[in-house]
């Protein structure tokens, strides 16, 4: 999801606004690539679309394949909450509330990609 | 000496509404996959119950109507990838015409890989 470097209000919101934009399309650049090794690796190689339980215990033994997945889920969360945040300014907060607003979404970000990491160790511990 | 001014040159009022609902449809279809990515998130921990649990539900996701959902996820992939390049090619200054043809063959193409999609889906390999 791209947002404008202009906010909706029509207020130009200057470098801050440049650089979210530009995190945008770089995290969505990245994600053009990840996405399609994770959809190519995890399910259009896989003739059911899901691999099975061992199946998938044995992709995720190689280390390449986590540090792509990780990759993939810090992007995808960085892209996702950024773009979240982007409609969000564009309602139209003031400006302790866009504070506010990154804040949480940051740390609903780092909450979400811990979780992920933690999940894979879950899932290795667990077979 | 009085300073001459120029209007802007008018555009159509369809490309300014294909624009915006482009940019609406791109935001939606994005908040759908933030609420997906969460929900791939939570069917991702059933790993965690072990293998029947797992198994189960990857033969429900291979069910037919789980596997429309997926082409309905693919499409939304799809739209929102090939818009966000158009909107991150406008933004950049690097297109500044013709957005509507762009649009439009964004639209032919995340069209056709859907179709192509949906067919690789539902032959099951």
């Amino acid at each position: 999801m791209v947002g404008s470097p202009r906010s909706g209000d029509g207020r130009d919101d200057g470098a801050h606004s440049v650089r979210s934009f530009l995190a945008q399309v770089i995290s969505g650049a990245a994600l053009l690539v990840l996405l399609t090794v994770h959809m190519t690796a995890q399910h259009l190689t896989v003739p059911t679309g899901l691999r099975y339980y061992e199946d998938v215990i044995a992709w995720l033994g190689h280390p390449v394949v986590v540090v792509v997945e990780v990759a993939f889920l810090a992007f995808v969360t960085f892209h996702a909450l950024l773009g979240v945040r982007a409609i969000l300014f564009d309602i139209g907060f003031g400006e302790g509330a866009e504070r506010l607003i990154t804040q949480v979404l940051s740390l609903v970000g780092i909450v979400t990609v811990v979780y992920g990491v933690a999940l894979f160790a879950m899932i290795l511990n667990a077979a | 000496m009085a300073a001459t001014t120029r209007a802007a040159p008018s555009r159509s009022i369809v490309a300014v509404r294909l624009e915006g609902v482009s940019f609406v449809a791109n935001r939606l279809a994005g908040l759908a996959l933030v609420a997906y990515l969460y929900l791939h998130l939570l069917l991702l921990s059933m790993l965690v119950r072990g293998p029947d649990a797992w198994d189960e539900f990857v033969d429900l996701a291979t069910s037919p109507p789980f596997l429309a959902l997926d082409v309905l996820l693919l499409a939304g992939m799809l739209l929102h990838g090939l818009n966000g390049i158009r909107l991150a090619l406008v933004g950049l200054g690097l297109v500044v015409s013709p957005q509507r043809a762009l649009l439009a063959g964004i639209l032919v193409i995340a069209a056709l890989l859907a179709f192509a999609g949906a067919l690789r889906v539902f032959a099951g390999g």
